[in-house]
């Protein structure tokens, strides 16, 4: 380390630990992205040869209204996810520090969700939220259209991914609570400040980092959602309220086999992720994982 | 020892009617977490006779197996989705670790030219999503004729994860430089010393990565729904979902789909559960 100077045997040793995995994303991850863009330029039904589109594919998308919608669908979906899982996750999390006895059983319950398939948590949801046999309408003896109803079907979908998701942010915000030195706010208190005050003033501003961290995560992986609302709301739901963005790339690959229009989507997908990464850095330094001395 | 476990001084744990009520609220929101894991599995055990007849709320009376033969039965075969998805996991989790622990040796314990560019790479791709790759994966394995093959399910994870390898490094680089100079002094090449210094001493962190490994793949859907077609080598969750929109309404049998995709990864997960817990507060995603 540090001289300056690369051994020869050192290097050669390194590029032949380096190679499997060098092979896997070269081939896996690097090239297709060259292969999508590529494909964003091209006509292709998955069946005959892949012919050149020139711009006809990034004309059509760019001015489709039904992929706007669908952004502005994941968008909403996004606005919707991350406030509210971040709230009760915050709250969750402010519960489970507080040193009660048996926290640690309430931490673990609250991570299941989270450790299932997507899939197959949206299957259980699609019985739960069924109308006529479903639980839910069994509990409130009513029949509600939870899923078929357009006015019901994305708030549906927004609460069971909060569901599936608010543990994870809750174990997350426990975390960042727990790194917090406690004589600060011991100090704040004795100072005469209330427990609201020493939230705002101290808590909350030393657990930004986790909170950006929990927000910029939240928000990439909540713009990426396809499982869950593929087994809760499929074709986009009714009257396409559940249009979100990958699932609109995937059935308009696999179903409508427009792998071009497809590939534009995808790839105006990855900008905004990118964008979204980048501003994240900028906000967070570099600082991406939490130290793993602990 | 884990940060996670040190309870604040009592001054700062508020009054005992604020227990109270946090109890309350904990409890509320561990019951809404459970209750549809033990609705599906009391679903999974009912008949579909009681189920036709009575309430979903109703207890399951008697106690049925039956869905589950039905599922393992002949008709459905939910024996291979088992077998196919443990053995795609069991793959990817043994090549995962293994390529990944050599190139996070390398960025974190050699010096060589094109080290940070590579790495910067190597980070570059976790930005990239499953659903940017999936159109481009296809043809390419379409095109290399591999479609609705094993080596299609594993090849694209088996080679070691952007992910793990960025974690291992960080592990790896506060492995102190004695233990690895002493070995080298004892006559260990680099494979040697990984394999009795380096991993020995990171088993906390692959324990936690191979948890990781297991439930994603476990859990994974999109790529096999794209690559796969027909019962061969459906796996899992594609299994599952076939079955929901094949036989919408035949709750029990569904029901006791899901109970087996889910118990797995349940065990897994109670008996890591520590490792899982840390993982989680470490890195915040999967």
């Amino acid at each position: 380390m540090g001289e300056g100077r690369h051994s020869r045997s050192q290097t050669r040793t390194a590029y032949a630990l380096l190679a499997p995995s060098l092979f896997g994303i070269t081939v896996f991850l690097v090239l297709p992205i060259l292969v999508v863009i590529w494909l964003s330029f091209s006509h292709w039904n998955l069946i005959s040869s892949v012919t050149p589109a020139g711009l006809d594919n990034w004309r059509a998308v760019l001015s489709d209204p039904a992929f706007a919608r669908s952004l502005a669908i994941t968008a909403v979906f996004v606005l919707a996810v991350i406030p509210i899982q971040t709230a009760l996750g915050l709250l969750g999390a402010t519960l489970l520090t507080r040193g009660l006895r048996g926290s640690s059983a309430f931490r673990v319950v609250y991570v299941l969700p989270w450790i299932c398939a997507p899939l197959v948590l949206g299957v259980v949801w699609r019985w739960i939220l069924a109308p006529t046999d479903g639980a839910l309408n069994a509990l409130i003896h009513q029949r509600v259209e939870w899923l078929a109803d357009p006015r019901l079907a994305l708030p549906s979908v927004i609460a069971v991914t909060v569901w599936t998701q608010v543990g994870y942010v809750t174990l997350f915000f426990t975390a960042g609570l727990q790194s917090i030195p406690t004589h600060l706010q011991e100090a704040a208190r004795i100072d005469g400040a209330s427990a609201w005050q020493a939230f705002w003033r101290i808590t909350l501003p030393l657990l930004r980092p986790t909170l950006f961290f929990v927000l910029v995560t939240g928000v990439i992986s909540s713009f990426q959602v396809f499982d869950s609302i593929y087994a809760l709301t499929p074709q986009g739901g009714p009257e396409g309220v559940t249009d979100v963005i990958a699932g609109r790339i995937y059935y308009q690959a696999f179903q409508s086999r427009n792998i071009g229009e497809a590939a534009v989507m995808a790839l105006v997908l990855l900008a905004i992720l990118v964008a979204i990464t980048l501003a994240q850095q900028r906000w967070f330094g570099r600082r991406t994982t939490y130290d793993l001395s602990t | 020892m884990s940060t996670l476990d040190t309870r604040p001084p009592r001054a700062l744990r508020g009054t005992r009617r604020g227990d109270v009520t946090a109890y309350v609220v904990l409890s509320v929101c561990a019951l809404v977490t459970i209750a549809p894991f033990l609705l599906s599995l009391m679903t999974a055990v009912k008949t579909p006779q009681q189920f036709a007849a009575q309430t979903s709320l109703a207890p399951p009376h008697p106690v049925t197996g039956g869905n589950f033969s039905t599922l393992f039965g002949g008709q459905y075969d939910f024996v291979t989705p088992v077998v196919v998805t443990a053995q795609v996991v069991g793959v990817i989790l043994v090549g995962q670790l293994f390529f990944s622990v050599l190139a996070a040796y390398a960025f974190a314990r050699l010096d060589f030219p094109g080290r940070d560019a590579l790495f910067w790479v190597y980070l570059a791709t976790l930005m990239v999503p499953q659903i940017v790759t999936i159109i481009p994966l296809y043809a390419m394995f379409a095109a290399a004729g591999l479609r609705n093959t094993f080596w299609a399910l594993v090849l694209p994870q088996v080679f070691g994860s952007p992910y793990a390898i960025f974690l291992l490094r960080e592990y790896f680089r506060g492995i102190p430089e004695d233990l690895i100079s002493a070995a080298r002094l004892d006559g260990c090449n680099t494979m040697q010393v990984l394999r009795y210094v380096v991993v020995p001493v990171s088993r906390p962190i692959l324990a936690t990565l191979a948890v990781i490994t297991v439930v994603s793949h476990w859990n994974n859907f999109l790529w096999p729904l794209v690559i796969t077609s027909g019962p061969t080598w459906q796996t899992l969750t594609l299994a599952t979902a076939n079955l929901q929109s094949q036989y919408n309404g035949n709750w029990t049998l569904v029901m006791a789909a899901t109970t087996v995709a889910v118990v797995p990864l349940l065990v897994i997960f109670l008996v890591f559960q520590r490792h899982v817990v840390r993982s989680i507060t470490i890195t915040g995603f999967k």
